[in-house]
């Protein structure tokens, strides 16, 4: 599964929409999430609209939260989207195979046996998430919380059983040419994340769609193909659909 | 299975909000009837609420029972699944099943997903400790590492243990309450609460073992006893700097911990072979300042002591001569 995280306080203003960004993200099978952090004031009607527009697109979920709730925020939004996605998949099949339209539907001994197998795969699966954050000026302030808040993600990942990753972008990037810089690839411990925003010079443009669409093209580069992934994590692929009746209802 | 993504039958959007909605809260009087077991549920008052659902006191027929209630029918399930298991695995020690009745009901046209389970009395330990002294710590503690030892011995972490979870009655008999985030062990938590949490104080991973509740168990009793200076000690520190040493600073400057002192340092640092070691060296410990205690008593009473003595041995002369 892949995830791109994106951390912002505000509204994008260079390059193409962050909700069309976000759209093709999801497309190639990526989901969206965004934060807005507001520590003082709020996020304003525009923002705000914004960070729920690229969510939806994305096939995510949003929050706005003050840099307190961060942290808890960034790990219950990555663990619901896993569980979301899993959940999804599974009512697709129910859907196919029974023309039921969730596992709510399945009586529940039939219920307990498949919730057993998605929190196994909730467990198990590969996890890839990608932090972008926002590190235009108005977010210089934040970014400590935001850098407690990956590691904290990290560790959490590091204790799964299914291999688990993450990767740190900030936006925009240094020298102009790029949307974003990498400040950390995929790393699978919290120990092995450096000390992450330190060096950075916060700059006024906020790219977001720009940044999403670089962030893409990143997990396409080193994730290899994301579409076919649910046929390695389900039990059975589709070819010997029998069994996998069998698997989810005995 | 067909890969997760957009397009085709899917919705666009992950519904994966899981937070309860307080409009749902249900009025008293309510009467839940299971759409599949057709069992009978009178809703009684809410015990509490949490972050995916609400739990009430309900009657069936003349018994009471503890109904949780969510929207989400796998998350509930999961919790359910996990309370059969360890059902399964304690049924050989003669104990009640503490999961009744896994079913959905019918409210202004949605299934609502519930369980039922055993009531628990009883009211946490901070509040338990306020009312009743702080000499309970030492039972209560017993009691509760007792209970750990058995669901580690079973393969389970508690993880979310902390003051809501622990409800004490009667003479300091304690249970746990609200299992949804129990872990087998080697698995990741994924419940867990800031202040009670390993990882937040830097002090080793998320991985379930039986030290992860060890932790807990140690900041249960600041919790319980100097919540004040945790909290503010937790909100004044930056995360880097966070620490075991930290906390210890926190236990040493506590009277009310002092007996306590060594074995909540091992605690924190997961120095224990087991939970029934750390059971064995909790009542060690406790015994140890009792007899403190002892040593310390009042000198009118020495007095008597010493003149019971003398009594005493001049009965003896008496007696012999
Ligand atoms: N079996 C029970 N008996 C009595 N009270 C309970 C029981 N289960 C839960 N509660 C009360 O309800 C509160 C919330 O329930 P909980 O299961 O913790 O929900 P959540 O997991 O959503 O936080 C608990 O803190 C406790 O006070
Ligand atoms: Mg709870």
């Amino acid at each position: 599964m892949k995830q791109i995280l994106l951390i912002t306080d505000g509204c994008s203003n260079v390059g193409e929409s962050p909700v069309t960004a976000a759209a093709q993200a999801w497309a190639e099978g990526i989901a969206v999430n965004v934060v807005g952090v507001v520590d003082e004031g709020s996020i304003g009607e525009l923002g705000a609209r914004e960070i729920d527009e690229i969510a939806r697109a994305g096939g995510g979920m949003s929050r706005i939260v003050g840099s307190r709730q961060l942290s808890r925020t960034v790990q219950m939004m990555t663990r619901m989207t896993v569980a979301g996605t899993i959940r999804q998949a599974v009512n697709h099949e129910l859907q196919q195979l029974f023309g039921l339209d969730s596992v709510g539907a399945l009586p529940p001994d039939k219920r307990a046996e498949v919730v057993r197998v998605m929190d196994e795969l909730e467990e198990t699966s590969e996890l890839r998430v990608v932090l972008l954050i926002d590190a235009s000026a108005s977010m210089k302030p934040k970014l400590s919380a935001v850098e407690e808040a990956i590691r904290d993600l990290a560790l959490s990942l590091e204790a799964r059983t299914g291999s688990s990753a993450v990767a740190v972008f900030h936006y925009p990037g240094e020298y102009g040419h790029l949307p974003c810089a990498l400040d950390c690839d995929w790393t699978r411990d919290a120990a092995g994340l450096p000390a992450l925003f330190a060096r950075i010079r916060t700059k006024g443009t906020t790219p977001t769609g720009p940044a999403i669409l670089q962030a893409v093209d990143f997990i396409r580069q080193t994730c290899g193909k994301i579409k076919e992934e649910w046929d390695d994590i389900l039990p059975s692929g589709r070819g010997d659909a029998g069994e996998v009746r069998s698997d989810y209802v005995v | 299975m067909t890969s997760c993504r957009p397009g085709g039958a899917m919705p666009a959007r992950c519904a994966v909000t899981t937070s309860f909605k307080p409009e749902l809260l249900l009025q008293p009087g309510t009467v839940v009837t299971g759409k599949w077991n057709g069992k009978k549920y009178k809703l009684e008052r809410v015990l509490g609420a949490g972050a995916n659902g609400q739990v009430y006191l309900a009657s069936v027929g003349r018994s009471v029972c503890a109904l949780k209630i969510g929207t989400e029918a796998a998350e509930l399930q999961g919790e359910a699944n996990v309370l059969a298991s360890l059902d399964g695995k304690e049924r050989g020690r003669g104990r009640p099943p503490f999961l009744l009745d896994v079913d959905d009901f019918q409210f202004n046209g949605r299934a609502l997903p519930f369980y039922s389970m055993r009531y628990v009395p009883g009211i946490p330990v901070r509040s338990y400790l306020r009312r009743h002294g702080g000499q309970w710590v030492g039972v209560i503690g017993h009691r509760l590492l007792e209970r750990l030892a058995e669901l580690h011995e079973a393969g389970w972490v508690f993880s979310d243990l902390k003051n809501d979870n622990v409800l004490v009655h009667d003479y300091g008999r304690v249970e746990l309450v609200d299992y949804g985030g129990m872990t087998a062990m080697g698995r990741a938590v994924r419940q867990f609460t800031e202040i009670y949490d390993r990882g937040y104080w830097s002090a080793g991973s998320r991985t379930a073992d039986a030290a992860y509740d060890w932790f807990a168990f140690a900041v249960l009793w600041l919790h319980a006893t100097d919540a004040k200076r945790l909290f503010q000690l937790s909100r004044s520190r930056l995360p880097q700097d966070r620490g075991i040493e930290d906390l210890m600073k926190l236990i040493r400057s506590n009277p009310k911990l002092r007996p306590i002192e060594q074995w909540l340092g091992k605690a924190l640092r997961g120095q224990f072979r087991d939970t029934r070691e750390a059971l064995k060296e909790w009542r060690a410990a406790h015994r140890a300042s009792d007899a403190a205690v002892r040593s310390r008593i009042p000198a009118w009473m020495t007095g008597m002591l010493v003149f019971s003595a003398a009594l005493c041995l001049t009965l003896a002369a008496l007696w012999l001569f």
